[in-house]
């Protein structure tokens, strides 16, 4: 493996608060890397490390076999190896877009690949105009490749996705996709938004009020989650007890109760025509029915247990009747 | 005022032009770069210091530095009235190593540059306030974008930082180029003959009005010629941005790091604030017995009721004119606003030879009296600092009240309903920042109340002025520091709430 | 001075205190309508403008005339000196001898190149000395005087006379030209370091081998509109008198319109001297052709 960022036991306090507590992963070459968690988890403040604009209470970051960060070394941003996307893009109103590109350290020596990104990303048009001339998806191009356009070994990206309007949002996630995939690049994303962290990464880290909660491929992450919060975090889901269904490849702790805990989406629940397949069943009163165009949503209830359904053909279902659902596990 | 003045005959004026009117031109020119110059060095280092970084008393220095606002600029040229003798061993060192010519260059410059120096102690809080303002609604991602794009701390401050500050500083230093064309004392007291001075020499010294009055013209011209300066170059920034949704962090420092920051913001506020007002408490009490010879509080009510009047008056106009603009929405209100404005770029001794003028004129025509009444002093006062109410209370109407007037309009309710309970309670703080915006000017105020001041009628600022100009500037600190603490209480709440709005 | 006029007479004074050239500004435009009597100022020369704009009137009074020699008051009578001033030449101890000194017209001398200091030329005391030169020499002579004298300055013109000395003092000028008050003024400030400056410095009176020094007044008149005109008469006699020529020598260091009839020790200590003979109403009429030689002078 060829790691580019390596993390190791990275701590920093606000006012005796831990932001971070004892953090350590790593980043391998080309590798796109999602960190998720709610606000407060600590997701900015290790980006701000990483880019040195604070000073981190204890650890180590080590960028490209060059330690950036440990108790006797501090590298200023300047001499970073990588740099930073926010997410309000940050260009520069007083330079032109061409002068935002070329406004990093690095760019004016490596103008044939400026030329490159410049047409890769499609803004070789808005180049004379200033920032405000131009539209969200362009602005967010043009400091993805200001930042590129500096030659870094690794980018940064704070909710990179998360100013434009969700028309906007899928094209630019998938033109992002594509350029940082295209130019090997490695990337680490900040994002609260489990959405962006499945479609873009290849590796996600859960942070939970500074502490690491889970490392994984995104779609490990979705699907067994190693706790109720993950398991939140990722879209809509039901918790529901594992004696229900002693199968399930993976469970978890509930903080509350100490009872062993599964988490399933929705649609995972289905109402089968049969009556004898060997699924999990789950018997429940319905409360609420939500029809979403594509699908309904039913809400149920059994004893004290309140769980939400996608059902496909709900058609006939009825506030206040009693139906078995069955539990599909991978 | 113009045809007035071009159209009146005077045979003092070839003279003037023959001899002084070069000086004064050029003594303005250098004396407004040179104010600008230390009012940007002061003003813009110390809002950036304040903006950026977390010291220890960062807080208490983020309201200090804005106290200087509280001494007028010729206070502040009595309080360092003796700055130019402490320079006298270093020109006789100059004379003995040098020469003669190198001394007299060495005095020229240290005129100049002290006296720059000493509006410029009292000046820079306009720019200071508004560079600090803009600095903060960067935030901190551009900084932060910049400086992991490979620039230095230094760099993007230069390249960055203060190209997105540059409207904001201009704008400061717009007001002190008026301020340093206003003044009267100060440059009388160090013997720089700009053209204020030029006014006051010619039509009080010559007795000559009508030559005062070109003079007059010609320093409104300068001044329209700096509003154009600053209206392209506020242009070229062809830049907008919304204020960041980021919040400017501070960086915090400590123990030596320290040192530069406190340093920085020291200096201004111990030459602005501390140096004259500590210099002018040991004076009055040196002359305390003075206190009742001057009648001070008989200077201080009327000071009082001048400042209290003018203050109300212009608010109640610029509600009146503020309200009607944007609720009838008049092109004719929209012009007036414009026209308002210009009163307070104008120099004051300009608007009071207007006001002569203007009194003239109607005492011929209509046979009334109206020279050296109170009347004509508030009229005067009122046309100069309108437009420091009417800004913030128009903008307060704007930002406020819009909608709400429409939908008081389809709810039908009158227009003064709609004025009295729906906007004057909502813009209530705004109303009150103005006055007392207002209030602090109209206190400080000299070289208007100098000429247009009723028989018997002294403020503070003319009573300074005179026991200054009679040699007697110790005894001078009384009304000084009345006029002081008079504007410390109101600009000391008005940087309060600059700071809660935040 | 002025309680003491109450005490004897029972006239109030109503005092309204300004800057001279403002209260004459003042008095022009309230006119008919002024509520003072009496405009009392300092220097002939705004005494002369204010007759010229027609404030004053013309006054009968015996005592006057006999207290007031004829060349300290204005030819019509309308305004008369209180207390004389001189222009004197202030020198440096330590570095002028007495003896190189001489006249007003020996400062334009180059040996005095880079050592007089003086102030502005907006200050009326040195329009009037301007205004006797002129009457004395001629325009064209005067104006080379200025010029001259300009380039001989140590340094530009600022300040009040005080200052002047101060400068001679501290070193940067050897002689000052500045009126004799002002010494006085020095030499009893509450400021140790005023005195000082006394110390250091000596009077001289030029020109006592032709005309005289300059000197000029402080003086008053009774206004046009003067309501209570007898009573401001009344004052003016009482000024006049030698009960209160004797005290302003002590008061305000300024010689009595008598100037032998000097009662202050320390203006006797500065010596007896012969002064200018001339009408001071010349000097009134003489000022806007100072004012405009200064500034063709380059005098500031």
């Amino acid at each position: 493996m060829n790691s580019i960022l390596s993390v190791s036991n990275l701590s920093k306090t606000y006012n005796n608060i831990y932001a971070l507590n004892s953090l350590s992963f790593e980043c391998n070459k080309g590798e796109i890397v999602s960190v998720v968690g709610s606000s407060g988890s600590g997701k900015s403040t290790l980006l701000k490390l990483i880019a040195g604009l604070e000073i981190p209470d204890n650890g180590k970051i080590v960028l490209k076999d060059k330690p950036i960060n440990d108790e006797s070394i501090f590298v200023k941003p300047e001499k970073r190896d990588c740099d930073i996307v926010f997410q309000d893009f940050s260009l520069f109103p007083n330079m032109t877009v061409d002068e935002n590109i070329y406004f990093g350290k690095n760019a004016p020596n490596n103008k044939s690949m400026v030329g490159n990104l410049v047409s890769l990303a499609n803004i070789s048009d808005t180049l004379s105009r200033y920032p405000h001339q131009i539209s969200g998806g362009q602005q967010q191009r043009v400091a993805l490749v200001r930042a590129l356009a500096n030659n870094p070994s690794l980018l940064l990206m704070d909710e990179p996705l998360s100013h434009l309007d969700s028309a906007l949002k899928e094209k630019v996630r998938s033109e992002l996709l594509s350029i940082l995939k295209k130019l090997d690049m490695t990337v680490l994303i900040v994002t609260h938004d489990a959405e962006d962290a499945l479609t873009i990464s290849d590796k996600t880290i859960v942070l939970n009020q500074g502490r690491l909660e889970q490392v994984d491929t995104p779609r490990n992450i979705y699907k067994y989650p190693k706790s109720e919060y993950v398991a939140r975090l990722f879209g809509k889901t039901n918790i529901l007890p594992l004696k229900l269904m002693p199968g399930s490849k993976h469970s978890f702790k509930q903080k509350s109760s100490d009872n062993k805990m599964v988490s399933v989406r929705p649609h995972q629940l289905i109402i089968e025509s049969g009556t004898n397949s060997s699924l999990p069943k789950i018997k429940g009163q319905i409360t609420n029915i939500f029809n979403n165009g594509h699908s309904y949503n039913v809400e149920a209830k059994c004893e004290d247990l309140v769980f939400m359904a996608e059902i496909k053909n709900g058609s006939d279902l009825k506030i206040g009747e009693t139906v078995t659902f069955s539990i599909e596990l991978d | 005022m113009v045809i007035f003045s071009i159209s009146s005959f005077s045979s003092n004026w070839d003279h003037i032009t023959e001899t002084v009117l070069v000086t004064y031109s050029m003594n303005t020119v250098a004396l407004v770069l040179g104010t600008i110059f230390f009012t940007l060095l002061f003003g813009v280092s110390s809002a950036w210091v304040v903006a950026s970084y977390k010291f220890p008393g960062y807080k208490i220095f983020k309201w200090l530095l804005v106290l200087p606002l509280s001494i007028p600029t010729y206070i502040a040229a009595y309080a360092y009235f003796d700055i130019l003798d402490v320079f006298n061993p270093f020109l006789i060192w100059v004379r003995s190593a040098i020469g003669f010519e190198a001394m007299q260059l060495t005095n020229n410059l240290l005129v100049y540059l002290l006296t720059a120096l000493v509006m410029s102690s009292v000046l820079y809080p306009y720019v200071y306030l508004l560079a600090r303002a803009s600095f903060e609604s960067q935030g901190s991602h551009f900084i932060n974008v910049a400086r992991s794009l490979g620039h230095s701390g230094r760099a993007v401050f230069w390249k960055i930082v203060l190209p997105l500050s540059r409207p904001a500083i201009v704008a400061g230093i717009t007001l002190v180029a008026m301020e340093t064309l206003s003044d009267y004392g100060a440059v009388k007291h160090f013997g720089v003959q700009t053209f204020t001075y030029g006014i006051f020499r010619t039509w009080l010294g010559m007795g000559d009005l009508t030559s005062a009055l070109r003079l007059a013209v010609i320093l409104m011209i300068f001044t329209l010629g700096i509003l154009f300066i600053e209206k392209r170059i506020r242009a070229q920034s062809r830049f907008s941005y919304k204020s960041a949704t980021s919040s400017f962090e501070k960086i915090k420092v400590g123990g030596k790091k320290s040192i530069f920051p406190l340093v920085v913001c020291s200096i201004p506020v111990v030459f602005g604030f501390m140096i004259p007002f500590f210099r002018m408490i040991s004076w009055a009490w040196f002359s305390k017995n003075y206190i009742a010879e001057i009648s001070v509080f008989q200077l201080a009510s009327n000071t009082l009721l001048v400042a209290i009047i003018v203050s109300v008056s212009t608010v109640l106009l610029s509600i009146l004119l503020g309200f009607s603009s944007k609720y009838f929405k008049s092109k004719i209100i929209y012009t007036s606003n414009r026209l308002a404005s210009l009163g307070y770029s104008t120099p004051g001794a300009v608007i009071a030879m207007g006001a002569l003028i203007l009194v003239g004129y109607l005492s011929d025509t209509f046979n009334i009296l109206l020279s050296g009444t109170l009347f004509l002093l508030f009229f005067a006062y009122i046309v100069r600092f309108l437009a420091v109410a009417y800004q913030p209370i128009e903008s307060g109407f704007e930002k406020n009240c819009e909608d709400l007037n429409n939908a008081s309009k389809t709810l039908g309710s009158s227009p003064m309903r709609s004025l009295y309970k729906l906007n004057l309670p909502l813009i209530k703080n705004t109303i009150i920042a103005a006055g007392l915006l207002v209030f602090v000017d109209a206190t400080k105020e000299l070289p208007l109340t100098l000429i247009l001041r009723p028989f018997n009628f002294e403020t503070l600022a003319t009573a300074t002025f005179d026991l200054s100009n009679q040699a007697q500037i110790i005894e001078s600190s009384i009304p000084s520091l009345f006029i002081i603490f008079m504007t410390l209480i109101p600009i000391i709440y008005l940087n309060s709430r600059i700071g809660e709005e935040r | 001075m002025f309680k003491k006029f109450t005490e004897k007479t029972g006239i109030e004074i109503n005092i309204v205190k300004g800057s001279a050239d403002q209260l004459i500004q003042r008095l022009i435009s309230e006119g008919e309508n002024s509520p003072a009597d009496i405009l009392l100022t300092v220097d002939a020369g705004r005494l002369y403008r204010a007759k010229e704009v027609g404030l004053l009137q013309p006054i009968r009074s015996r005592m006057l005339y006999r207290n007031i020699p004829s060349s300290l008051r204005d030819p019509d009578n309308e305004w008369f000196a209180l207390t004389v001033r001189a222009r004197v030449i202030v020198y440096s101890k330590e570095r002028v001898s007495q003896d190189d000194l001489s006249t007003y017209e020996d400062l334009a001398s180059s040996k005095w190149k880079g050592r007089i200091a003086v102030r502005s030329s907006s200050n009326i005391y040195n329009q009037s000395l301007m205004a006797s030169l002129i009457e004395a020499n001629g325009k064209k002579k005067a104006l080379d005087w200025a010029k001259a004298v300009r380039l001989n300055m140590a340094r530009a013109p600022r300040g009040s006379d005080r200052d002047q000395a101060r400068a001679v003092a501290a070193g940067i000028a050897d002689i000052a030209i500045m009126n004799t008050y002002y010494i006085g003024k020095l030499a009893s400030s509450s400021d140790p370091k005023d005195r000082e400056v006394v110390k250091k410095v000596a009077i001289f009176f030029p020109n006592q081998k032709n005309r005289g020094t300059h000197i000029n007044i402080s003086g008053a008149g009774v206004t046009k509109s003067a309501k209570n005109k007898e009573n401001a008469i009344k004052f003016l006699e009482f000024l006049s008198s030698a009960e209160s020529q004797d005290v302003f020598g002590s008061i305000n260091f300024e010689y009595p319109v008598k100037i032998a009839n000097n009662k202050s020790d320390l203006l006797k200590s500065w010596g007896s001297f012969k002064s200018d003979k001339l009408n001071l109403s010349i000097l009134g009429k003489r000022n806007s052709d100072a004012v405009k030689l200064f500034d063709k002078a380059g005098w500031e």
